[in-house]
């Protein structure tokens, strides 16, 4: 796969991020802030209506069959405009699941309503400070699904999940219909990622992959989320940073535009450096999917966009000053969103930790 | 298979038969006058097998080929630690610039000969003790000398310049005006009478870099090499020449595997330091920053190879990689703890962690020190406004010392 995008590929960066400059503003999405179970409808209706559920599906079942690289232009251009809800990564992260790992059955009856955006998924894989628990403490015996998962992220307006569970004695990767699941809410500090806790009480659930299979598998679908959340980061790490230099170019003191300072310039011009490295990983690992390296890609590229993102978002805020810690301005949506993702699909710690095992032999 | 590949695989089993005559361990325990004399005959290898001047005019000398073969060449060349460092300066900058602003063709094609074949060596000479950064600011001056010019003053940090034939000099030839415009460029014989080389020791051991005196200096005017007063327009030709060049995620300094080893041998409460969440943490954070300039570079050659033009963010590898070499270098040595005391001034900073910590300072200064690199992304990249200079508009003489 080049790492040079092509005109269609282009074109997809141009449109996806002319549609959400137009249809998603702070001003909508500051509310949804103070109240749990609420998302941008306006974000989520274009996502479908553009087809960007079903951009990296098979065809088959009603995809585009286009890869990463695509989804991750439109993530990165979700991420500077702020994704109103997180069910591109989750329903993406739930379809590659059952595409890579399930019967046709299974294929047929989810990825449909996955691609046209009517179904819903999520991941639930962590268990607490792990994002993939050596034995999670769900547990699914004669396909039923027991025990809670928490901070789900969708968890509150997803349809079904993907859960890593305990089979019992070994890993197992399961569908399940979250129907008659109890959700509830977690008031977080970026709500409109609809983080819930799923309590599974006897739940019907799908088998996909059992064993040590299903440990690479949850890793795997990890790591395909884990680009796209990448490019969603250096978006917002993008976003912030040409926030700061636009207000560096005008906000004057001491008879001068603030960015003259070498204080504020070199600080805009780190994050330069923050935002390029993210974007070239993020490329980078987005073309080795389906290479040995890709989970070290991934890996990588999660790495550096985090710390873009939150960098970024820190010092974009500092730079503005007193203006920067205003409900009002916003900029709090970036610093908020730059958290919610650096823990979705697993922390920093985690990432490090994978790529260093795969670095060092450890990891098979 | 493309042809850049093929090209890559003939330069690489090319290299590798150098190996035994002028790699590293071939080379150990050299005086560097030793080293030097092997540089050249490694140099003249290069030029009789098609590896010198590969992006320049044939009717030079060169090969005629772009920037995506030199590139490529460098690359593989960089993988075994051949004597190139001598002609890096010469054959980077100052000879490029003589074949494009040099007069005298017949004679510009003789020192192009020479300097691609390693018998003459060029250096540059432009940072002075009042200014490196602050190029326009040098004091060096020529007065007008009859049909000549007379240059006195002092130059510093010039690179191999004890060794050197030749040398590309901008010194001030009016410091009436404001100082970017007071500029002349001119080259000099360093053999000449009243130039005197005094090589600088630096921290690590090595005299690489000097002072250079120049003491009534007398040069005819065919040694200009712009309009009078248009000096600074070439300095700039000069340092944008090499825009393109191949570049090393590891600063310079040593393969992060290196630190993946030494982890792995040194125990740290007990336990393999590899298992340490600290020394984790800073293998892990510094492949994805290697990696993201890897990146950087690769995506550039692919752009280059589609005739595209490679985006300004190649501007950051000497910035992000330097520094961070230059902090896993103390970390290596703390690792190391009471056996990290040795030092051999002699060891190569691409394999040796206290070699590459104390050169370290050395590679965020020269060659534009980081805080310049930073001034440049901001204001060129991202059109942040310039500092508050002074001295802009003032005529160099009335500016406050």
């Amino acid at each position: 796969m080049s790492i040079l995008y092509d005109e269609g590929q282009q074109a997809i960066a141009t449109e996806s991020r002319r549609v959400l400059e137009a249809r998603v503003n702070k001003d909508e999405l500051l509310p949804l802030l103070e109240t749990t179970g609420k998302y941008h409808d306006g974000f989520w209706t274009t996502a479908k209506e553009q087809g960007w559920t079903a951009l990296a599906l098979p065809e088959a079942y009603g995809g585009l069959d286009l890869g990463l690289v695509e989804l991750g232009l439109i993530a990165h251009q979700a991420g500077r405009s702020l994704s109103g809800a997180p069910f591109l990564t989750g329903s993406f992260g739930a379809a590659k699941a059952i595409e890579l790992y399930g019967s046709d059955e299974q294929k047929a009856k989810y990825l449909p309503g996955l691609a046209s955006g009517e179904t819903i998924g999520a991941i639930a894989f962590a268990s607490g400070s792990s994002a993939l628990p050596v034995l999670p403490s769900v547990t699914v015996t004669d396909h039923q699904l027991n025990g809670t998962k928490t901070g789900v992220a969708g968890g509150l307006s997803a349809d079904i999940a993907v859960v890593y569970a305990n089979g019992p004695g070994m890993p197992v990767l399961v569908v399940a219909d979250l129907a008659n699941v109890t959700r509830n809410a977690i008031d977080s500090f970026d709500n409109s990622r609809l983080y819930a806790d799923l309590v599974f009480d006897a739940t019907p659930a799908e088998t996909l992959v059992v064993g040590g299979a299903a440990r690479d598998a949850a890793l795997h679908i990890l790591a395909l989320q884990a680009v796209i959340t990448a490019h969603e980061q250096t978006g917002g790490a993008e976003a912030m940073m040409e926030i700061a230099r636009d207000y560096a170019v005008t906000r004057r003191a001491f008879g001068q535009v603030i960015g003259a300072f070498q204080s504020i310039k070199h600080r805009i011009a780190e994050l330069y450096g923050f935002v390029e490295l993210a974007r070239a990983n993020c490329i980078h690992a987005a073309s080795r999917e389906g290479q040995p390296d890709f989970i070290t890609a991934a890996a990588a590229a999660r790495i550096s966009a985090t710390e873009a993102y939150d960098t970024a978002s820190r010092d974009c805020v500092q730079i503005h000053g007193g203006m920067g810690v205003t409900w009002e301005l916003g900029l709090h949506l970036h610093t908020r969103r730059a958290r919610s993702l650096a823990i979705e699909q697993g922390n920093l710690l985690f990432w490090e930790d994978i790529l260093v095992d795969r670095l060092t032999g450890e990891a098979a | 298979m493309s042809d850049l590949t093929a090209y890559r695989a003939k330069a690489a089993a090319w290299l590798e038969s150098m190996v035994p005559t002028y790699g590293k361990d071939a080379r150990k325990g050299l005086s560097v006058e030793e080293d030097l004399a092997v540089a050249r005959k490694y140099q003249r290898a290069k030029f009789d097998a098609g590896y010198a001047g590969i992006n320049w005019p044939t009717e030079y000398g060169g090969q005629g080929l772009g920037h995506l073969e030199k590139v490529t060449f460098d690359t593989e060349e960089m993988k075994h630690g051949f004597p190139a460092f001598y002609f890096g300066i010469s054959l980077g900058m100052p000879i490029p610039v003589l074949m494009q602003f040099g007069g005298d063709k017949e004679f510009v094609k003789e020192r192009v000969l020479k300097a691609l074949k390693g018998e003459e060596i060029w250096c540059q000479l432009f940072s002075e003790p009042s200014g490196g950064s602050d190029l326009a600011g040098l004091r060096t001056k020529a007065e007008v000398d009859g049909n000549g010019w007379k240059i006195n003053g002092q130059k510093i940090w010039t690179s191999w310049a004890q060794y050197c034939d030749y040398g590309v000099i901008v010194v001030r030839t009016d410091p009436n005006v404001p100082k970017h415009k007071g500029l002349t460029y001119f080259w000099v014989d360093m053999k000449a009478p009243g130039v005197t080389v005094v090589p600088i020791k630096l921290v690590g051991g090595d005299s690489h870099v000097n002072e250079v005196f120049f003491d009534d200096v007398k040069i005819t005017d065919d040694h200009r090499m712009s309009p009078v007063g248009g000096g600074f327009a070439v300095a700039i030709a000069t340092l944008m020449i090499e825009r393109y060049v191949a570049t090393d995620s590891a600063g310079f300094g040593p393969h992060l595997d290196l630190f993946v080893d030494l982890a792995k041998d040194t125990e740290l409460n007990g336990k393999p330091a590899i298992a340490d969440g600290r020394i984790r943490q800073q293998i892990a954070r510094n492949y994805a920053m290697r990696n993201g300039l890897q990146s950087i570079t690769a995506r550039a050659m692919a752009m280059m190879q589609a005739g595209m033009v490679p985006g300004p963010e190649g501007s950051l590898n000497k910035l992000v990689a330097v520094r961070s070499r230059q902090k896993l270098s103390e970390l290596a040595i703390d690792l190391q703890g009471s056996d990290g005391f040795h030092y051999d001034d002699h060891a190569s900073q691409k394999e040796n962690w206290t070699s590459s910590w104390i050169n370290a300072p050395t590679g965020r200064i020269a060659g534009g020190s980081d805080e310049t690199l930073l001034n440049t992304i901001a204001e060129k990249i991202l059109g942040l406004p310039q500092d508050h200079r002074p001295d802009k508009g003032v005529p160099f003489n009335q500016i406050p010392a």
